[in-house]
């Protein structure tokens, strides 16, 4: 049976890390290398860089990330943000990125999705979708979550799933930041139509809600971010939790 | 010891080849099928793309490197890498190295590809997997190897309802579905444990 997946997103910019990290035993907590391998010297079961860089000299710098990464991690990294092209997801790739993941482009030009998923296969093409909660449903919107798109979110993770989509990563915009918990209705529903995977995001505030979203909220997966940069809890405490409730987790030796 | 990764185009092959480093270790990558059996101590045939592709990159050395591997040559194949082993596959056209006999089939199940950490049952079964302590492994795969022998299997994983060989062995030829450059670390010590048996 496949184990539930936790996943540590790094948000990066420019090659580094932005917003504070807060690690006492890492000398340098603006290099995503070392954090990348310190959650998963602590059971993070992927990893992902979210790219906001801004300028195209700052983007290029990613794939060099990508590489000095690569080399020192040895669970699956992700690479989303700023990917525009079936050719943007073939440099990521290369470079080191085992999946990447597509969103405003994939609204754009939703066959997008296809050719990435037939040129390198499905098992790498991640469609990521934020969605904001519009009366009983949600809806797409893009740019960071600024550019309303009209497009049911629901139905618009079936159609990525349709066209190639091996994964999907759901963020609830509403939730975002705010730590009280994930979306659990928006990623039931979005799981109950899809039949790939769901990783949860936005709004984890304790590893309860983590557990919650796996359980409640049927993900795949489940994605943190400030709670562990901020050491509110750790990747070890969130794991320990789920082993304890008897959901099928990848424990790491202390 | 010199080891060659066969590089068929298979793409991203960073955290495979740091994985494989090791003191005595001396790392080389080749593209042309006959030359990635010479002149080296063992194979390794990694793990990301397409069945047809791959088999088409390998035909012009399929031959020779059978006979390398039915000759002793040592070899790891990895995902894709493990697939080739086989006669064909379901996935596409062309055909495989034939060590194992047997055919590539479509994983049984909903959820495909099958995407994420699984449980090896019989670990046992493979000395280097428990000499690891690899138990739980990082998959992405939406076929599996289907041995017409099953002694040949090492270890099995579940996927849903569908049982599949996750490790066979014959001799010295190692093949494993999953990903062990992307197992965390009792992957990267099942491949020194690899390593460890040919120096």
């Amino acid at each position: 049976m496949l184990t539930r997946r936790l996943v540590v997103c790094l948000d990066v910019k420019g090659g580094r890390v932005v917003k504070g990290v807060q690690f006492e035993a890492l000398r340098d907590v603006g290099d995503p290398v070392a954090l990348a391998t310190h959650y998963e010297a602590e059971g993070a079961d992927e990893v992902t860089f979210l790219d906001i860089s801004a300028t195209s000299e700052e983007r290029a710098t990613v794939f060099t990330l990508l590489e000095r990464t690569a080399e020192r991690l040895f669970v699956p990294l992700t690479l989303g943000g700023g990917v525009r092209s079936v050719d943007d997801v073939g440099r990521a790739l290369r470079a080191g990125a085992d999946k990447v993941s597509i969103n405003s482009a994939a609204v754009a030009d939703p066959a997008l999705l296809t050719r990435a998923a037939e040129r390198f296969g499905a098992q790498c093409v991640v469609a990521s979708i934020d969605a904001r909660r519009d009366g009983t449903g949600w809806r797409v919107f893009t740019r960071g979550g600024r550019a309303p798109t009209g497009l049911d979110a629901v139905e618009w993770a079936a159609e990525c799933a349709r066209r190639g989509a091996g994964e999907i990563l759901l963020t609830s915009i509403d939730r975002d930041g705010a730590r009280n918990g994930y979306d659990l209705e928006l990623t039931r529903a979005v799981s109950a139509r899809v039949s790939v995977p769901v990783v949860a995001s936005g709004g984890a505030g304790s590893p309860e809600h983590v557990r919650s979203v796996l359980v409640d909220g049927g993900a795949d997966a489940a994605l943190v971010a400030g709670i562990l940069h901020d050491g509110v809890t750790t990747v070890r405490a969130i794991k320990q939790l789920l082993a304890d409730e008897s959901l099928p987790v990848r424990q790491v030796a202390a | 010891m010199r080891l060659t990764i066969f590089d068929y185009g298979a793409g991203n092959l960073h955290s495979l080849a740091k994985a494989l480093v090791m003191p005595g270790v001396e790392l080389a990558i080749e593209t042309n099928p006959s030359r990635a059996v010479e002149e080296t101590d063992a194979l390794i045939l990694p793990g990301v793309g397409a069945f047809g592709l791959a088999a088409e990159r390998l035909a012009r050395g399929r031959d020779v490197m059978l006979a390398a591997l039915q000759g002793g040559l040592p070899c790891l194949g990895i995902c894709l890498g493990m697939q080739l082993l086989f006669d064909g596959s379901e996935e596409g056209a062309g055909t495989g190295i034939g060590l194992v006999p047997g055919r590539v089939r479509r994983l049984r199940a909903e959820r495909v590809p099958q995407m994420g950490w699984n449980s090896l049952e019989g670990v046992r079964g493979e000395p280097l997997l428990a000499r690891a302590g690899l138990d739980t492994v990082y998959y992405a795969n939406g076929f599996v190897g289907e041995p017409l022998d099953s002694s040949v299997v090492t270890a099995w994983s579940t996927h849903e309802e569908d049982r599949f060989p996750a490790a066979v062995r014959i001799g010295s030829v190692v093949g494993v579905q999953f990903h062990p450059e992307k197992s965390s670390a009792p992957g990267v010590r099942f491949m020194h444990e690899f390593l460890k048996e040919l120096l």
